[in-house]
C-alpha cells in the first residue's frame, strides 16, 4: 500500500513534467519508431533490415526512458531536498525507492510495447514471435535499468549534470546493440558490450533465448542493489 | 514517561564534531524548546532524533525506540518540520497535502490540515507562488497530518510575518494542550520563553546552559543602552549597568520598565539619556555579553 503510494507519485510528477515528458518519452519513441521506418521506406534494407533495427531500438528505449529518466528526476528530487522530506513520512526507504523504480519500469515498458505495435504498421516489422520471451525480457530489463538508473545518482554530483552524466551510458548501450547503425568493433570490445544490461534484452528478443540475458540481467540488478544500499544519497553534498 | 532521552549525543560531519556529548530529556507533554545561534548543532540533533542521521556516540531514545533502527515505527508515531526541505513546485497546496496524506496512516482530513496551518484560502495556489512564510505553514501541515505524538520542529516560524508566527505559536501550545511532546529549536529567545516549559542552550556542539539556568539567562535578556550622562557615577544610578566606552547596558527582564525608571531617574535630576535604545536581546547578544554569565 505504501509502496502503492510512491509508485503513484512517481507516475504523477511523470506525466507532469513536460520537458520530462518531451526527452524520455518523444524523443526515444521518435527514434525507436523513426529509424526502422526509414530503413523500410528509404533504404533497401527491407523488412529485415527495419526489424533488425528496431529490436535495437529497444536499448534506447531502455536507456533512456528507464535509466536517464530514473536519474534526472531522483538528482532533482535529491538536490531540491524533497527526498528528504519524503524521508520524513512513515514510508522506507526501501518503499520510496522501489515505489519510484516500480513505476519508472512500467513507464519504459509500455512504450516498448507502444513502439513494437507502431513499428508493425510504420515498417511492416513483425509482431514479437514469442511474446513471453518478449514480455519477460522487457519487463526484467525495465526493471533493471530503472534500478541501475536509481543507483547512478550516486555519482551524479548535482542535478543540472544528470542528463549529461547519463549521455556515456546511452551511447554505449545504443552502440553495442547496434541501433546507431553498423559501427565495426573489435570482437573482445563486441563480446564485453555484449554483457550490458540492455543488450541482454535485444539478445532475447532477437533470438528467442531467454536463459541467459535472465542471468546477465540478475547480475547487474544484484550490482544496482548493492551500489543503492551503499552509496545511494538522499541529500545533496554540502561543500 | 520520558518521550525524548538523550544521553550523550555525539555527531560529526565528516571531520566537524558538529554535536559534542549533550544531554537532555523531555517528559511527554511537555514543550522543550532547543536554543542557538546559527551552526550550533541543533538540526544536527534534530535529525538523529528523527533518525534521518545515525549517531556516532551516545544514545538517543524516541518514545522508548533507537530513531535510527527502528525508523519505521518511530516515524508512525512522530511528525517532523525539518528547517530545510523541498516540495514539488508545480502541485497546489491541496494536492501536496493529498499526495502526503497518501503516506499517511490514518491522516487528517485535507481541509482540518489546511486550516490548522491557516492556509485555507490558499489551497488552490502553486507551492511555487507561496511566500517564505506561507510554505513554512504547509511545512507545519504536513508534519501535523499523522496527529503526531511526538512533534520536532525546527526553527518553525523562521521567514512568517507576526501574525502567523503568533498563529503557530497558538497551534503549538494547543497540540501540547492535549499531550503532543514537541521539541522545537530556535534562535528567538522570546519564542522559547513564549511555548517552553524548559530549555537548553547549546552553543558550539554543547549543552551551555539547561532548565532553569537558561531560562535565568533568557530572563535577564533585555537591553537598556545609553550613553552614561557626564560625570555620572555609574553605581548612582537606580539600576546595576556595566559600563564601556561610555556606553551604558542594563539588562533586565523587562527591558520597557527597565527604561522607564532609568528616565524618570534622569528627568529628577535634569539629566539626558542620550542614545537611548531598548530592545529584547537576541540569543547573539547573550553570548556576545563579556560577563561571564554562560559557563562552558
Ligand atoms: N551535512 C553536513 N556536512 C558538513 N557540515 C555540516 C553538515 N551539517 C551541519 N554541518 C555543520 O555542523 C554545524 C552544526 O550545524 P547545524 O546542526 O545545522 O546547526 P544549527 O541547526 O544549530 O544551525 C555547523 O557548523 C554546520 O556547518
Ligand atoms: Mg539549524
Amino acid at each position: 500500500m505504501s509502496l502503492a503510494a510512491t509508485y503513484r507519485l512517481g507516475t504523477r510528477l511523470f506525466w507532469r513534467d513536460r520537458s520530462m515528458v518531451f526527452a524520455s518519452v518523444v524523443t526515444p519513441v521518435g527514434l525507436a519508431v523513426g529509424l526502422p521506418a526509414l530503413m523500410r521506406h528509404v533504404t533497401s534494407g527491407g523488412v529485415a533490415g527495419a526489424t533488425a533495427l528496431a529490436q535495437s531500438a529497444i536499448a534506447i528505449l531502455l536507456a533512456i526512458t528507464a535509466f536517464m529518466n530514473i536519474t534526472v528526476a531522483l538528482t532533482g528530487r535529491r538536490d531540491q531536498l524533497v527526498l528528504k522530506r519524503l524521508r520524513t513520512t512513515r514510508l522506507t526507504d526501501g518503499q520510496l525507492l522501489l515505489g519510484q523504480i516500480a513505476s519508472t519500469a512500467t513507464q519504459t515498458v509500455v512504450l516498448i510495447v507502444a513502439c513494437a505495435v507502431a513499428v508493425r504498421f510504420a515498417a511492416g516489422v513483425p509482431l514479437p514471435a514469442d511474446p513471453l520471451v518478449f514480455a519477460a525480457a522487457t519487463i526484467a530489463g525495465s526493471v533493471v535499468l530503472s534500478l541501475l538508473g536509481a543507483a547512478y545518482t550516486a555519482a551524479v554530483p548535482r542535478a543540472e549534470l544528470a542528463a549529461a552524466y547519463t549521455m556515456p551510458v546511452f551511447l554505449l548501450c545504443g552502440v553495442s546493440a547496434g541501433a546507431m547503425g553498423p559501427i565495426p568493433l573489435p570482437g573482445w570490445l563486441q563480446t564485453a558490450l555484449d554483457l550490458l544490461p540492455t543488450s541482454a534484452v535485444v539478445h532475447a528478443v532477437r533470438t528467442g533465448d531467454l536463459a541467459v540475458p535472465l542471468l546477465v540481467l540478475a547480475v547487474w540488478g544484484a550490482a544496482g542493489l548493492v551500489a543503492l544500499r551503499l552509496w545511494f544519497r538522499w541529500e545533496p553534498r554540502r561543500s | 514517561m520520558t518521550a525524548i532521552d538523550v544521553r550523550g549525543l555525539r555527531k560529526s560531519h565528516q571531520e566537524f564534531e558538529a554535536v559534542r556529548g549533550i544531554s537532555f530529556e523531555v517528559p511527554e507533554g511537555e514543550v522543550f524548546a532547543l536554543l542557538g545561534r546559527n551552526g550550533a548543532g541543533k538540526t544536527t540533533t534534530v535529525e538523529v532524533l528523527a533518525g534521518l542521521q545515525r549517531a556516532d556516540g551516545g544514545t538517543v531514545r524516541v518514545l522508548g525506540l533507537d530513531p535510527y533502527a527502528d525508523r519505521a515505527a518511530v516515524r508512525r508515531r512522530t511528525g517532523i518540520m525539518l528547517q530545510e526541505a523541498g516540495f514539488f513546485p508545480d502541485l497546489t497546496v491541496a494536492q501536496t497535502v493529498d499526495t502526503w496524506r497518501d503516506f499517511t496512516a490514518a491522516p487528517r482530513p485535507r481541509e482540518e490540515a489546511l486550516e490548522l496551518a491557516g492556509l485555507t484560502g490558499r489551497s488552490g495556489t502553486k507551492v511555487r507562488q507561496l511566500s517564505g512564510g506561507e510554505k513554512r505553514r504547509l511545512d507545519l501541515a504536513l508534519a501535523l497530518l499523522g496527529r503526531p505524538d511526538v512533534l520536532f520542529l525546527d526553527e518553525p516560524t523562521t521567514g512568517m510575518d507576526p501574525q502567523a508566527r503568533a498563529a503557530t505559536w497558538e497551534v503549538i501550545r494547543d497540540l501540547a494542550g492535549r499531550g503532543t511532546t514537541v521539541l522545537l529549536t530556535t534562535h528567538y529567545l522570546e519564542e522559547a520563553q513564549r511555548l517552553a516549559g524548559s530549555m537548553a542552550i547549546m552553543d558550539e556542539g554543547r549543552i551551555v546552559a539547561a532548565g532553569g539556568m537558561a531560562e535565568t539567562l533568557a530572563a535577564r535578556s533585555g537591553r537598556v543602552a545609553f550613553r552614561l550622562p557626564p560625570a555620572t557615577d555609574p553605581a548612582a544610578l537606580p539600576l546595576p549597568v556595566t559600563v564601556e566606552n561610555g556606553l551604558a547596558v542594563c539588562r533586565a527582564e523587562d527591558p520597557d520598565l527597565a527604561a522607564q525608571r532609568l528616565l524618570t531617574w534622569a528627568a529628577e535630576r535634569g539629566l539626558r539619556l542620550e542614545g537611548l535604545e531598548v530592545r529584547t536581546a537576541t540569543l547573539e547578544d547573550l553570548f556576545l555579553d563579556t560577563s561571564p554569565k554562560v559557563a562552558r
